[in-house]
């Protein structure tokens, strides 16, 4: 076991964690204002794609990242109109917004580049990986973090600021008291559609960033369907972390190390159909475990429970 | 009980399918098509009379994932995981058919009886995971999937892989336990589709099994109320969704495909569109098979719009995503449309 | 003493399609005034009471305050100018705490941040000066009801309320709890605070108020000086007719123990204590009502009776069978109809049709069902025939109860528990909301099973209905059953106190 714990799976990892990590903030915001969001894989997708294009074409993976942001807050506002301004209903919408994702991106990816399954060029600019040496040289944490891109010290300085936001500000009260009593927070002066509107377009921007982390972080490619189901395990990191950041971030933490150890046992020589699964069943059983000793649930797991009613939120 | 929720009248299909072909024509534009041969080919290529045989072929496990996705919509519960389903079935079905020794037609049958079982009692996992575990269905089986996929894929990759072609794929089913053929590319698996979705119909309309389901699918606390055992229940509709699921891939692999082929039953996408149909008639059975043919002849025709026009056929794709997107924001389809 | 109008609705006209809400409502409050707004449901109170605190627009009329025009275009406008309003269902975020709930949406910053120590101490001076004693840390989630009503008067008067809308207040309360409302709204209406009180419990309002003003059908038909006028005028003006205010109660003589309960103990997950030890047992022939306020075991106990939870103890018996550990369907077999508190989420599926609805219990047997063979035409004949008998207002057996007003979709859900012939029926809270002709035809059907020899088990929170229908009764305090007496020796008072927690000896 000693050799388990390397630099380099600390550093995929780390790596893996990110693009999950900020869907999970996303998710967090949604969920405290009381949208339910499904579509984070799908929003994800469109910002890999988003930043695929747009640091090919500027050959600059700032611009990629600028890209994949305001392409995934675009494509949030079918979520952010339909659930609350038309009152669809959010889980049919995630599902479809994950689907018409799919779909749109195969499609652009013949149309413009005239290619299917995979996409990578020379002239697409990634993310440079930060190397900080002196970090490289702490145990565990340093070997984590030696080597990351901007987006991963993006995304668990984001985990703080939401965190802060969510729990010290006048923004956070009001937005954690729309998401539990919506009609309570309309009739104390708080607009409970622009909140809600509001944060989903935010979540729409981190799952952008998410995505940019995907397909310009590690390897700059776009594949497919490349988020994976990423996004479903976000909404379940979500889940167990009961809408709180830190939880949330800590579930993220897990799968990710998941992750990193499937790619390791690969390199041992298990076939990586078997690895890959890794992810999903220690999902699985964080969900099983953290329901012996549940307490508040989530407003997710609520939301999917088959027996649970839902208060119609007037949001007129 | 009303057949479809009053929102979903004929009207706003309508319109939804129109701007679904506005933004679609918008793409294919920017694709370099011309949008009214593209859309001609379509129509052409699923519903001229030398395309219907095609397009039959494709709505036979469409509307098979179709019911799938609908049984458990009808009550209020969400089957994800089609995908992971479908494989197992068409494994066990495979494995079945090369392996057990007996006359053709007797190997066919146990060969699809055991796909059932064996994608049903998987998708009943979901369920105990929920009664027991309290992890939502939604969530599981879409978990569940995955490693699904990726076991049979590591099994017809190694241990059951097919020597002589080396390919990741199982040995040939023998052509005695394959389905029988009705009339090329048509085979039995359509009779057995069609027969499950009367059987589907059937129970919602007329059986006590298929009123607490509807009932359960209004509000779950008065079916609890009213006496339905809500574990058991979710048991029962998860297993028979699943085992439709197991049905559509073992039909695939004995009727088509003839081997269980990494990856094959999973590239036409049947799963998604399936819940598709059944998202937009929210689980209702007659709606839900009209739905289902309807994409399956959209998907047909993509394959000729691509084949005379190079537009992508994942078009249609996106197509039926916006016609769902656009009912679900537009006209309150959902789970809780009320 | 009150002298100035402090606010006055002129001529207020509210329409819902066809239905006028309020039709030419005038009233005028003086400053210092306790007021009471009474009226049936449906009258247009809540209607009135939206339309003062800026929830809706009235389509006619206006509103002065203090002699002078004003437009209230939402809640947080009516807020601005001194509105304040505590409803029914208190609008409390329960996961947060107390004065985080009553800043909110006026927190006190210091930067970008909120400033948490100022937001407590506001809280706590505000509580002190009003008497209204609260723990500004505490989770409103464990608070009870009495306290998370305080709250919801101090954020009213956090926000420097003139005038105090309290919409059936004390709904939730014990008497006790209640006397010390009364208190808090007289030192209101002495610091010169105006107080609208809106109810239909006409002991409370002779009580407290000053003036009344009575609500019917969306018209204001009478204006009423408290110290001038009866129970009796008030009623007839509420409902347009003399209503008897007590029940005929034929004498009965009750028979065999068919609903009995043996040491139920059931505690939450989390280890606190739901039902204690409860014991009880009603006889054919005779209504047991259990009063308690809201909150201390009655629901538990009810689902644990009926079969929707199971206990960590005890013993059910229905007939003298132990049904313990049966389930609600094999309950419903051995003899047991349940009217549900909540007939919305609960009680009916809102979507479904009424001949649906009205099947459920029954759908396995004959004549509806045989052999999982569903038969629609039974199912539509029932509906049709209990729809006549129950006089049931709805077009027809198709239509979904989504659409029925509460009396009605109460009726649909008694007359399903009632066609069930059951020996034993739970009815929990059968009139909450209902109106005062519909709930007359519910007491009438209740006293009709007590005379047919069934054994009833009446819950509720209206200590009226308990007294003026029961037989027998107990009071739950705290998942304990803490007092089980023949109606005669039972009155507002003593069931109050034990209700309470105080034992009868010591009064």
């Amino acid at each position: 076991m000693s050799g388990l714990i390397t630099p380099f799976l600390m550093q995929s990892a780390v790596q893996a964690i990110t693009p999950i990590l900020l869907a999970a903030l996303a998710g967090v915001i949604c969920g405290r204002a009381g949208v339910f969001n499904l579509a984070l894989e799908g929003l994800m997708l469109v910002g890999a794609f988003a930043a695929i294009v747009g640091s090919d074409f500027s050959h600059s993976a700032g611009v990629g990242i600028a890209a994949a942001v305001l392409a995934s807050v675009v494509f949030s506002m079918i979520l952010a109109y339909g659930a609350t301004i038309f009152r669809g209903d959010a889980v049919v919408i995630g599902i479809g917004m994950n689907l018409l994702a799919s779909g749109l991106t195969a499609y652009l990816l013949r149309v413009m580049f005239g290619v299917s399954g995979t996409f990578s060029d020379p002239a697409i600019v990634g993310l440079d990986k930060i190397p900080i040496p002196a970090l490289q040289r702490v145990p565990i944490l340093g070997w984590g973090f030696g080597r990351q891109t901007i987006l991963t010290w993006a995304a668990w300085a984001l985990v703080v600021l939401v965190s802060v936001v969510l729990f010290k500000t006048p923004l956070g009260l009001r937005l954690r008291g729309v998401g539990e009593q919506p009609y309570a927070a309309e009739t104390l002066g708080v607009n409970v559609r622009n909140y809600r509107v509001g944060a989903v377009l935010v979540s729409g921007a981190l799952a952008g960033l998410a995505g940019a982390q995907l397909s310009l972080g590690a390897v700059t490619v776009f594949a497919e369907d490349m988020s994976a189901g990423r996004g479903w395990i976000a909404v379940v990191a979500v889940m167990l972390g009961r809408d709180n950041p830190l939880y949330a971030a800590a579930a993220c933490v897990l799968f990710g190390f998941a992750d990193a150890m499937s790619i390791r046992l690969q390199s041992e020589g298990l076939p990586n159909q078997l690895t890959d699964i890794s992810p999903y069943v220690v999902t699985l059983i964080a969900l099983v475990i953290s329901h012996r000793k549940s307490g508040r649930a989530s407003s997710a797991a609520a939301a999917l429970a088959t027996t649970a009613d839902e208060p119609q939120l007037d949001t007129r | 009980m009303s057949a479809l929720p009053s929102r979903l009248q004929p009207p706003s299909v309508v319109v939804a399918i129109v701007f679904a072909a506005l933004v679609g024509g918008a793409l294919v534009l920017a694709a370099g098509v011309n949008p009214l041969n593209a859309y001609h080919q379509i129509l052409v290529g699923s519903l001229s009379w030398g395309s219907l045989p095609d397009t039959l072929n494709w709505a036979t496990p469409l509307v098979g994932m179709t019911l799938a996705a609908a049984l458990p919509l009808r009550g209020g519960m969400i089957n994800l995981g089609g995908d992971g389903q479908m494989v197992i079935g068409g494994l066990a079905g495979a494995l079945t058919a090369i392996y057990l020794p007996g006359p053709g037609p007797l190997v066919a049958t146990v060969a699809l009886i055991a796909a059932a079982l064996a994608a049903g009692l998987y998708a009943a996992l979901a369920a105990w995971g929920e009664n027991r575990h309290g992890v939502p269905m939604l969530i599981s089986t879409l978990l569940l999937s995955y490693p699904a996929v990726g076991i049979t894929s590591y099994l017809v990759r190694f241990p059951l892989r097919d020597v002589t072609t080396g390919l990741p794929q199982t040995a040939l089913v023998p052509p005695s336990a394959r389905l029988m053929v009705i009339s090329d590319p048509l085979n039995i698996g359509l009779v057995l589709i069609a027969a499950i979705a009367m059987l589907v119909l059937y129970v919602d309309r007329r059986t006590v099994a298929g009123f607490e389901l509807r009932v359960r699918g209004a509000n779950a606390r008065f079916a609890r109320y009213g006496g339905v055992r809500l574990d058991r229940q979710a048991t029962r509709v998860m297993f028979a969704s699943g085992a439709i699921a197991g049905l559509v891939g073992a039909i695939i692999v004995l009727g088509s495909q003839f081997r269980f082929i990494d990856g094959a039953l999973l590239t036409p996408a049947y799963t998604w569109s399936g819940l598709m149909a059944a998202l937009l008639v929210n689980g209702e059975p007659a709606g839900a098979i009209f739905a289902g043919l309807f994409f399956a002849a959209l998907q047909t025709g993509g394959f000729a719009m691509q084949r005379e026009t190079s537009a992508p056929r994942v078009l249609t794709i996106v197509l039926q995503s916006i016609v769902i997107l656009f009912l679900a924001v537009r006209n309150g389809v959902g789970r809780r449309a009320s | 003493m009150p002298t100035a109008t402090e606010i006055e609705a002129v001529g207020i006209v509210k329409r819902y399609g066809a239905l006028v809400a309020n039709d030419e409502v005038s009233l005028a409050i003086e400053r210092g005034e306790i007021h009471a707004v009474m009226g049936e449901n449906g009258a247009g109170k809540s209607t009135l009471m939206s339309i003062l605190y800026g929830l809706t627009q009235p389509d006619e009329g206006r509103i002065l305050l203090r002699g002078r025009e004003v437009r209230f275009r939402s809640a947080l406008d009516a807020i601005g100018q001194g509105m304040g309003m505590v409803h029914q269902a208190f609008k409390l975020f329960n996961s947060l705490t107390v004065w985080e709930n009553i800043v909110y949406g006026a927190e006190p910053r210091r930067g970008l941040l909120i400033d948490r120590r100022e937001a407590r101490r506001r809280v706590a001076e505000l509580a002190g000066r009003h008497h209204l004693a609260v723990e500004p840390d505490a989770v409103v989630a464990k608070l009870s009801v009495g306290v998370r009503q305080r709250v919801e008067i101090l954020k009213a008067l956090y926000r420097d309320a003139r005038i105090l809308i309290l919409d059936e207040p004390t709904a939730v309360l014990t008497p006790q709890e209640r006397d010390g409302l009364f208190a808090v709204m007289r030192h209101l209406a002495a610091e010169g605070r105006t107080i609208l009180f809106v109810t239909h419990k006409l002991n409370e309002a002779m009580a407290i108020t000053d003036r009344l003003t009575v609500l019917r059908g969306g018209k204001v038909v009478a204006r009423l000086r408290t110290s001038q006028t009866t129970p009796r005028e008030i009623v007839r003006a509420m409902t347009g007719r003399s209503v008897n205010l007590s029940l005929d109660k034929a004498p009965v003589r009750p028979g065999a123990a068919l609903l009995e309960a043996r040491g139920l103990t059931l505690a939450s997950p989390g280890g606190k204590p739901l039902v204690e030890d409860a014991a009880l047992c009603v006889r054919a022939g005779e209504i047991v009502g259990i009063a308690g306020v809201a909150g201390n075991g009655q629901s538990e106990l009810v689902e644990v009776l009926v079969g929707l939870r199971r206990p960590d103890r005890g013993a059910v018996l229905v007939g003298g069978a132990d049904v313990t550990h049966a389930d609600v369907a094999a309950r419903r077999r051995a003899g047991i109809a349940f009217i549900p508190e909540d007939r919305a989420s609960v009680g009916s599926a809102l979507t479904v049709s009424a001949a649906d609805n009205l099947a459920m219990g029954f759908q396995r047997q004959p004549p509806l069902a045989r052999r999982g063979m569903l038969n629609a035409g039974a199912v539509a004949a029932r509906a049709r025939r209990l729809i006549a008998k129950f006089d049931i207002r709805i077009a027809s057996e198709r239509a979904p109860v989504g659409s029925l007003s509460g009396g009605n979709l109460q009726k649909v859900v008694v007359a399903r528990e009632l066609s069930h012939e059951a020996p034993v029926l739970v009815a929990e809270q059968p009139t909450r909301g209902v109106d005062v002709g519909a709930t007359e035809f519910i007491h009438g059907q209740l006293l009709g099973e007590r005379a047919k020899g069934r054994a009833v088990l009446l819950v509720s929170a209206e200590l009226s209905e308990i007294l003026a229908l029961s037989d027998r009764v107990l009071v739950m305090y705290e998942g304990r059953i803490v007092a089980d007496l023949p109606r005669d020796e039972a009155d507002e008072d003593s069931l109050g106190l034990l209700m309470a927690g105080r034992a009868l000896e010591a009064a």
